[in-house]
């Protein structure tokens, strides 16, 4: 929410909920293990999370409205907390996608840009 | 994004709970759990499971310690960063900022000031146990339209032992005893209380103890004594229990020290006594029917008043038949003493006060609302580019609130400097029956309410402008270039409606004060049957010792030594002059040879010959009393025209004899003069059917000496009146000096009070419409310079340009007018025990508020039509 100063933890953190809205968008809800483990089966554990940090980006995501929790019972039967996404979450989906896609798309131009180019039209 | 859960989720962050320390353990535990099994399903061993799942879940704490700070902080955070911006924003624009600081701290001040006074009077519990079981028990006599009158004590006994609604009953009377010590001698007041009292009230004595009902039942002379006499007489010293007071001539010995918050009625009593103490207490035992003790009843737990009174008025009929035939058809009013402490009027009145202090607020937010609506027009670009970098339309609303909440904020502390001036301000000026107003101050209740107060005044002023921003600038816009009319005639339609409440508002209280200051005079100008002007008044106690005729003696020589006083014109001597309640009497009267008894409220007192001529009341018909009228010679007495008309109506009251007091003391008077009723109960108060009798016939201890002077300042004679006195006997207590006219004028010292306050609250109120109409016309000049331009143009003359802004002003403070008064005719009704003399819708002063407001309205809006006239069309033409 800070004014000017991007870090390190925004940008991640950004990533991170474009990663949980989409599992729950895809998955339905699911505890917070299952949200984990889903996002490093999919990123074939190329994105390897450190688990625990989940926790406050789902309780971040939960006050901005975009997903909700509630108690029930796991496979095994036991108590689990279970997020699923909401109205407002699946728009912010949307507008994250999107600048997902625009943003990697202008980083990939930008890894595409051949200087050489710059040089030919120069001269 | 539902904004109210989101705010709900994290106001609940801000208290820490165990249930979410205990999820968030749970959740983590089960993460843990889970990762183990699969690692086990995985192959590894227990221990390399377990540590290879703590070890893809990271560190714990730092985890938890950053979620307790989002679910704690996040309120905090946003807040804090919105206050930031607004109050960078306030700070840009210092003219807006500091008017609207100085208006809101202002009206909210006065609203916490009035508050604290609320809730001194009404709302904090009575400084007794369990206050809500305490209630006054009255004698009622319906066909004397007595409705709270004293009780006989062997009635009062009567109750004691049938009712089952009150767990007791307790009685006191208050008599005024000169206390004798080595200083001198003073008049000091003194409650007689029956032993029960304080057990009753749940009071304990701060030191020592207090008297047993066996102590009572012997007429044991035992005094408690109040902690500001301990004070004051005794130093705060403890060997004031034990000590020995003289009083009226008697010893009495303390045995025990009230607490410092102890007190009782509005008076402040220094000496508890038992209520036996009464020389004719063995007389005034046996009263059946009315008599003067005050009756005070502690209900049984869950019994409701309704229920005590049903039984109560029960026990009125059976009694009766027990009753002598003249003290038949009385009934028991019980009052909760909460009512009784502050009655209904008073109480009415704080409530109009407080309505119309708050009316102020509301003028005041409207106003501020208004300002801060017009500058917004000149933020719509930087809102608009807030919007356009993705602010949603809540984060800019929020903004918008931040802002208008930061300065009611503002103006909040600086209102509590305000509200504790207002506060010293009313204490000053120490309104009449508002008894408990010593516990004023700034207490938590009253804080909260004044940021209550702050936060409603933000949602006010915020609100308006909040929503036409809002509205407008998230549509996608680039057009909104240099100017916007259409966002002009939104915002103009809001300030429109602002600008007419406040009308209707400053409508409603100046009619409020017009109708308080019309009552006012009417009351000032009622004749009082007397000439109050140049007459001083004191108290003269005698020693107890003497005898009536010493007593008449002595009384004589002080108004010879004081008529003999350059300066002095006349001295009259009266019982007392101002009265409160006056008990009513059995009055007997003989026509046409037959005997009859009635109750009549009369006030009897003892008067000396030259007291109607000081006191400048003219005879109607008679003689006044002479020096013949002596110990000795015919019970004479002086009639007032009220007591005549009740007694004796289209006949001639001289010769005739009546017989005031119970069947047992036959006494009869001739009637040998008739009087002017004087209104000696204040001037709002009908005169009562009074007798007089002379002093030399009948003297009593205390009384009131009465001066008429030829200096125009009474009050100058003071010393040499009481040097007179203390010539013909030293130590004799001469108190409470006072001129006639200040006396009498005490009696409208609250009337005042609530007059001017709301006369001050109607002026400031009147002031704000006129700056919001001021305001509202500038700025739709302002926005219209171009249309103006236009019409001029095209041959539009001045004088139309003028009466076309005129117009608009006119048409908006006449439907403020409309509204006003309608509300004024229906709150009036409300308020019509609060006037004198006249109707709540009276004309005249309907009429007045109304010119007042439209010539006020038109002022305001004459200055910018003038500017509007003067225009040149090419010149508005050209702004564009």
């Amino acid at each position: 929410m800070g004014g000017g100063h991007t870090d390190k933890a925004d940008v991640l953190q950004g990533t991170l909920v474009l990663l949980v809205l989409r599992t729950l968008e895809a998955l339905g809800p699911l505890h917070g293990y299952g949200i984990a483990r889903r996002i490093e089966q999919i990123s074939r554990e190329v994105l390897q999370l450190n688990q625990g940090t989940l926790y406050p980006a789902l309780l971040r995501m939960e006050q901005e409205g975009w997903i909700t929790s509630k108690w029930g019972a796991s496979e095994k039967n036991r108590r689990a907390r279970f997020y699923s996404i909401t109205a407002a979450g699946r728009k912010r989906l949307a507008k994250e996608t999107a600048d997902w896609k625009r943003m990697s798309s202008t980083i990939e131009r930008f890894l595409l840009f051949d200087p050489g180019n710059l040089a030919e039209e120069r001269g | 994004m539902s904004w109210p859960r989101v705010i709900a989720a994290r106001l609940r962050g801000l208290f820490p709970h165990r249930e979410l320390e205990q999820a968030l353990d749970d959740e983590i535990r089960f993460h843990l759990e889970m990762q183990i099994e699969d690692n086990l399903k995985a192959g590894m061993n227990p221990a390399d499971a377990r540590s290879a799942a703590r070890c893809s879940f990271g560190a714990i704490e730092p985890m938890k310690e950053e979620y307790r700070e989002r679910w704690g902080f996040a309120l905090v955070e946003m807040i804090a960063q919105d206050l930031r911006y607004a109050m960078r924003t306030l700070r840009k624009s210092p003219g807006f900022t500091s008017t609207s600081i100085v208006v809101l701290a202002l009206a909210i001040g006065s609203n916490t000031a009035m508050f604290s006074v609320l809730n001194a009077v009404l709302f904090r519990p009575l400084p007794y146990r369990s206050p809500d079981q305490l209630a006054m028990l009255w004698t009622e006599q319906p066909n004397q339209d007595v409705r709270e009158g004293r009780s006989a004590y062997w009635n009062i006994e009567q109750w004691r032992h049938q009712s089952n609604s009150f767990a007791d009953i307790a009685v006191f009377d208050g008599v005024s005893l000169t206390l004798t010590s080595a200083e001198g001698a003073e008049q000091i007041s003194v409650a007689r209380v029956s032993p029960n009292f304080f057990p009753l009230l749940g009071v304990q004595p701060f030191a020592g103890r207090s008297y047993s009902t066996d102590e009572a039942e012997k007429r044991q002379r035992l005094a408690l004594i109040s902690y500001r006499f301990w004070q004051n007489r005794f130093g705060g010293s403890r060997d004031a229990i034990g000590a020995s007071l003289e009083l009226d001539g008697l010893p009495s010995r303390v045995i025990g020290i009230l607490p410092a918050d102890f007190h009782f009625s509005g008076q402040a009593v220094d000496i508890w006594e038992p209520h036996t103490m009464f020389p004719d207490w063995e007389v005034r035992r046996q009263v059946r029917g009315t008599d003067s003790w005050f009756v005070v009843g502690r209900l049984r737990p869950n019994i409701t008043f309704e229920q005590a009174q049903a039984e109560m008025s029960a026990i009125a009929r059976r009694l009766d038949d027990q009753l002598p035939v003249s003290e038949r058809n009385l009934g028991i009013k019980v009052v909760p003493l909460s009512l009784q402490v502050t009655g209904p009027r008073a109480r009415l009145a704080l409530w109009m006060l407080s309505g119309a202090v708050f009316c102020v607020l509301l003028i005041a937010a409207t106003n501020v609302a208004s300002l801060s609506l017009a500058r917004s027009a000149s933020r719509e670009k930087e809102i608009a580019i807030r919007a356009a970098l993705g602010a949603s339309r809540f984060r800019i609303m929020r903004q918008l609130l931040a802002e208008s909440l930061a300065l009611a904020v503002t103006s909040g502390l600086l209102g509590l400097f305000v509200a504790s001036a207002g506060i010293r301000f009313v204490l000053a000026f120490k309104p009449g029956n508002l008894t408990r107003l010593n516990d004023i101050g700034l207490d938590p209740r009253v804080l909260g309410l004044a940021l209550a107060l702050c936060l409603l005044t933000g949602i006010l002023v915020g609100l308006a402008p909040a929503i036409t921003m809002t509205r407008r600038n998230l549509r996608p816009s680039g057009q909104e270039g240099g100017r916007s009319i259409a966002g002009g005639v939104a915002t103009r339609g809001i300030r429109r409606a602002l600008v007419v409440s406040e009308f209707a508002l400053a409508i409603v209280l100046l009619v409020s004060a017009g109708l308080l200051i019309r009552s006012l005079l009417s009351i000032e100008s009622i004749d009082p049957g007397f000439r109050p002007e140049r007459v001083l008044s004191m108290q003269i106690s005698s020693p107890a010792f003497k005898t009536a005729a010493q007593l008449a003696d002595f009384y004589n020589r002080v108004l010879e030594q004081i008529e003999a006083l350059p300066g002095v014109v006349s001295a009259g001597i009266i019982g007392d002059f101002f009265v409160g309640g006056s008990p009513d009497q059995v009055a007997t009267t003989e026509a046409d040879g037959r005997i009859i008894s009635e109750r009549v409220r009369v006030r009897r007192d003892e008067v000396s010959g030259g007291f109607f001529k000081t006191v400048g009341t003219p005879l109607l018909t008679g003689r006044f009393f002479s020096a013949a009228d002596g110990p000795n010679s015919p019970r004479v007495a002086i009639i007032n025209d009220a007591l005549a008309r009740r007694l004796w109506p289209g006949r001639d009251p001289i010769g005739r004899r009546v017989n005031l007091g119970r069947d047992s003391d036959r006494l009869w008077f001739t009637v040998v003069g008739v009087v002017r009723d004087m209104r000696r109960q204040g001037l709002e108060n009908e005169p009562i059917p009074q007798l007089f009798e002379p002093v030399a016939q009948s003297p009593s201890r205390h009384i009131n000496l009465l001066v008429r002077t030829s200096a125009h300042d009474p009050s100058k004679m003071a010393a040499a009146i009481q040097a007179a006195v203390h010539r013909v006997e030293k130590h004799v207590p001469v108190y409470s000096v006072a001129t006639l006219e200040a006396r009498l004028a005490a009696f409208l010292t609250e009337r005042r009070f609530q007059t001017s306050l709301l006369i001050g609250f109607a002026v400031v109120a009147l002031l704000m419409a006129a700056i919001g109409i001021y305001g509202l016309i500038q700025y739709s000049i302002a926005t219209r310079t171009h249309e103006i331009g236009i019409r001029m143009a095209i041959g539009a003359q001045a004088g139309e340009i003028f009466r076309m802004i005129i117009g608009e002003g006119l048409r908006l403070s006449l439907t403020g007018l409309v509204l006003g008064i309608a509300g004024a005719l229906w709150l009036g009704r409300a308020g019509a025990s609060l006037l004198f003399g006249i109707s709540p819708a009276d004309p005249l002063t309907f009429l007045t508020v109304s010119v007042l407001l439209t010539v006020v309205a038109m002022a305001a809006c004459y200055f910018p039509a003038r500017r509007a006239m003067k225009v040149h069309p090419a010149v508005a033409l050209r702004q564009e």
